[in-house]
């Protein structure tokens, strides 16, 4: 598997604030990669990072051995790297189809084409029928897939999604997580996607980092990392850890919903519902 | 050495006013996320009324102050009622708020002009020409006083801010009026209530100014400005960041003054603006109010 | 047509054809006096300034209130090569349009680092400072006594021709600027800036070619006004009642749509032949209350009463209706500067 993205001790200081801790992280061509963990774990500053939005306080990321980060949004869009962002951002101003065009048109400086690559991924990402509208008609989920097809546009090699699952239905949920592989499977895209609904995260990805407090704890493939205590401690705290490890199979993996929610790990097929928008800090979080 | 104690004690008396007119400007920004532009014509229409009270009634213009601030309460409450008010918030009502409150300061404008000829006024008392002698060198009793009163007026503000409880509700809204109206906070009132009250602090700037300098209608484009260099610099809601920025500000200027021939000494605020801009977008304390 | 570019609608072409024609046969069609002739005129070079304008304030949402510096800025350059030179008088022109773009950049390009209102306030200064500076500059402008220019015989009624081109070809670019993929990003831009960002424009590039191509036109328009008038002074050229202007007629009109500004300048020439003839002393107060009520009962000026009403009798459809009032409304998510911070006073 070659390393298509690599992020080097990748910091970043906000003041007195360290929100990312020198992460290490490898992408390999066409994989997918979950990044998890508590809120504030600096997930997002990670991306931002990635996709060029802010520059490191030390530390660089590779895009095939060459450096994009420290530089602007665009030098990262030309070079293959797009980011979705966590609250959606549609160009309000312009319709659905408009909207994927600018991506088609400025990712890469393709004016030519660019209505027609725009419809394409319309289709692709169902957004079809709502070519001539404002996004401000859609759905959440519909917003989440055209802010997909407008960052698809972009014709990236690596494409950041930030929680581009969480808050919408348990429907669309397995549509957007369907999408999800489609884009990779399809497009032949390598992906790297912060989620907190976990059966999406353990479904999709190959394997998953977790962050906690801007550091990386652990790393591995989905079933390993959510039994590794440091991770059931980040997310429930001591106590639980104490108490979980060792359970076999499905009872003893965290979920980042209130304390009051089973902390079981849905397996897949049994109960796809993913745990929506969980802001509440369990364990000693915020 | 005695000019250059005169230009520092000078500045920094000044700082006291810039204080003020900056003070008005940040705290409907902070709060409406609304620029008024209408604060130059405010602190215009302060200055005349105080002006008006003087040569009409004799009132030193010290001592109108309550009044003059009681009618800039009003009126920016009616400007927020009457016109604010119907605009949406946030940032696609950006644009337009600041049209709006351009448009009210042209009618002030003109207002002037028909009231007061378009000739330049100032404000003259009997002691006036005044000096106290401090920090030797001779201070004009008006800057003095200008300082005391901007001094004073501005702990009250921190105080009231912090403080009372309408104080608390105001940066509590400031912070976030979502939140604020779940917690039985009347978010409107409120929003009134930081309209009228900054636009009193433009009008007291506008009386105190008027002690100082001269002044005609189309004053206060040049103190719009200073005040909006200072919000920038010194950060919204800091009251130290003000204080520090309003006290920078005045000292480049006192000293540009000094330095530079007189045409270019209108183009000191714009200047600083732009290194401000430049060099630290974040305002001294870090607390931005850009993007 | 292969020509022109794909973007180019039939119904806009003929509109344009349409009105470059009415414009070439008003003088005789109408029996103008020269009077009336050079009142056109001049409406001409105010539609092509207010949509020039428009291009910063409507298409990029950062309304400028200083723009009387690049309209100065032309104007006296243009008469200073004009009288040192004895260039054909388009050349001084372009070389006036050419400095005040200059111009526009240098401070242009820090400033748009604010945003919305904060850019605002900052072109008040950058006018205000211009002004001061250019009024005591008396080997550029004269100072307070300004500059004359010979006067040619029938160059004004000449210039009713030079100034029909001038109002085309900005009309031209205006449609342009909005409907090509470049107007795409502006559009883009103007909604949130980041987002734009990471999608791979380069925002402060496109800002800098508006700053530009605005600046030259309205520099252009300084100095077509100072052929026209023989006779400039920088009170005037420099004066914040200028900047207002370019404002005013871009808002009655419509800020952000792409003719709007045109309709915004016809009648703000009218409303000013009115009030200087009947309440000179009131036109201040009567701008102020214009812009009052425009931005309380229709922030899109008469565009959008023009949509309103399309709409209410089924000549366009509600959708797009909408979208066009979407492209045109200025300000979006990233607009506000401090939205970020909840800091409390």
């Amino acid at each position: 598997m070659t390393v298509i993205l690599r992020a080097e001790k990748l910091s970043k200081r906000f003041g007195g604030l360290k929100a990312v801790d020198s992460v290490d992280l490898e992408l390999s061509a066409g994989e997918i990669l979950g990044v998890i963990g508590p809120n504030g774990a600096g997930k997002t500053t990670l991306f931002s990072m990635i996709a060029g939005s802010i520059p490191p306080t030390a530390g660089r990321v590779l895009l095939e051995d060459k450096v994009i980060s420290g530089g602007s949004p665009r030098r990262a869009v030309r070079a293959g790297v797009v980011r979705t962002h966590q609250i959606v951002r549609p160009f309000q101003n312009l319709t659905v189809l408009e909207n994927v065009m600018v991506g088609a048109i400025y990712g890469k400086a393709r004016p030519l084409g660019a209505r027609e690559r725009a419809l394409d991924l319309l289709d692709f990402c169902a957004l079809r029928d709502r070519a001539s509208q404002l996004p401000g008609g859609l759905t959440l989920a519909g917003r989440k897939r055209l802010e997909l097809a407008r960052a698809l546009a972009t014709e990236p090699r690596v494409l950041l999604l930030d929680e581009v699952i969480a808050g919408v239905n348990p429907a669309e949920a397995l549509q957007m997580a369907d999408l999800i592989r489609s884009v990779r499977e399809k497009r032949g895209l390598s992906i790297i996607l912060i989620e907190h609904v976990m059966p999406a995260v353990m479904r999709l990805s190959d394997r998953v980092i977790v962050l906690d407090a801007g550091k990386k704890i652990a790393e591995g493939k989905p079933q390993q990392v959510v039994k590794d205590p440091r991770v059931i401690a980040a997310y429930l705290g001591e106590s639980a850890s104490a108490e979980a490890p060792g359970q076999a199979g499905s009872a003893a993996s965290p979920t980042p919903t209130s304390a009051a929610a089973p902390a079981s790990l849905p397996t897949p097929h049994s109960n796809p519902t993913p745990t929506s928008v969980p802001r509440k800090g369990p364990g000693g979080k915020q | 050495m005695q000019r250059f104690t005169e230009l520092v004690v000078f500045s920094v008396l000044l700082a006291g006013l810039y204080a003020t007119m900056a003070y008005g400007l940040g705290l409907i920004y902070g709060v409406l996320r609304v620029v008024n532009l209408n604060h130059g014509g405010v602190i215009m229409a302060g200055a005349y009324l105080g002006w008006l009270l003087h040569e009409k009634f004799g009132i030193d213009p010290y001592l109108s102050i309550p009044v003059v601030m009681a009618v800039s309460f009003v009126l920016g409450i009616a400007i927020y009622r009457g016109l604010v008010r119907h605009l949406p918030r946030g940032p696609a009502g950006g644009v337009q708020s600041l049209l709006l409150l351009f448009g009210v300061w042209l009618v002030l404008r003109n207002a002037a002009y028909l009231l007061f000829t378009g000739n330049d006024q100032t404000i003259r008392t009997e002691y006036s020409t005044r000096s106290i002698a401090a920090f030797g060198v001779a201070l004009s009793v008006n800057r003095v006083a200008v300082f005391s009163i901007a001094v004073l007026s501005l702990i009250a503000l921190h105080l009231f801010l912090t403080r009372t409880f309408t104080g608390k509700a105001i940066r509590a809204v400031a912070q976030n009026a979502d939140s604020c109206t779940l917690v039985g906070v009347d978010v409107e009132r409120i929003y009134s209530l930081t309209f009228g009250i900054g636009t009193a602090l433009a009008g007291l700037a506008g009386v105190l100014g008027a002690t100082l300098f001269s002044f005609n209608p189309s004053y206060g484009s040049g103190d719009l400005l200073k005040a909006f260099v200072i919000v920038v610099l010194g950060g919204l809601g800091s009251v130290v960041g003000t204080a520090a920025a309003a006290l920078i500000l005045a000292l480049v200027e006192g000293f540009a003054i000094y330095w530079l021939p007189a045409y270019l000494t209108g183009a000191v605020g714009f200047v600083i603006l732009v290194l401000v801009l430049v060099v630290r977008p974040g305002g001294l304390f870090g607390q931005r109010v850009l993007g | 047509m292969k020509l022109l570019p794909h973007w180019v609608s039939r119904p806009a072409l003929a509109g344009l054809v349409v009105a470059v024609a009415v414009g070439a046969v008003l003088p005789k069609v109408l029996g103008l006096s020269v009077y009336s002739q050079n009142q056109v005129t001049e409406t001409f070079l105010f539609v092509a300034a207010a949509l020039a304008w428009n291009w910063m304030g409507g298409y990029l949402g950062q309304v400028s209130f200083g723009h009387s510096a690049m309209f100065g800025l032309g104007g006296f350059i243009s008469a200073r090569v004009l009288l040192a030179l004895h260039l054909p008088f388009w050349m001084a022109w372009v070389v006036g349009g050419l400095t005040a773009a200059a111009y526009a950049l240098v401070w242009g390009h820090p400033t748009l680092r604010l945003r919305g209102p904060y850019f605002s306030i900052a072109t008040i200064g950058v006018g205000e400072a211009t002004r001061l500076v250019m009024t005591y500059w008396e080997d550029l402008t004269g100072g307070s006594s300004g500059l004359s220019l010979p006067i040619t015989q029938g160059l004004k009624s000449e210039l009713y021709w030079w100034a029909l081109a001038l109002m085309a070809l900005v009309m031209a670019s205006s449609y342009a600027l909005r409907k090509s993929t470049f107007g795409l990003g502006l559009l883009a831009i103007k909604s949130d800036v980041d987002a734009a960002a990471d999608v791979g424009i380069s925002p402060t590039l496109m800002q800098d070619i508006v700053l530009l191509l605005s600046g030259f036109t309205v520099g252009v328009c300084g100095a077509f006004y100072a052929s026209y008038q023989n006779f400039i002074e920088p009170g005037d050229m420099f004066g914040f009642d200028r900047s207002i202007s370019f404002v005013l007629m871009a808002v009655i009109g419509g800020v952000g749509t792409i003719i709007g500004p045109a309709l915004g300048a016809v009648v703000f020439v009218m409303l000013r032949q009115y009030l200087i003839g009947s309440y000179p002393q009131l036109y201040l107060g009567i701008y102020g209350l214009l812009l009052i009520v425009v931005i309380l009962f229709e922030p899109l000026g008469m565009m959008g009463l023009f949509f309103r009403v399309a709409r209410r009798f089924g000549l366009m459809r509600p959708e797009l209706e909408a979208t066009l009032e979407a492209k045109a409304a200025v300000g979006g998510a990233a607009a506000d500067p401090g939205a970020r911070e909840g800091s409390a006073p």
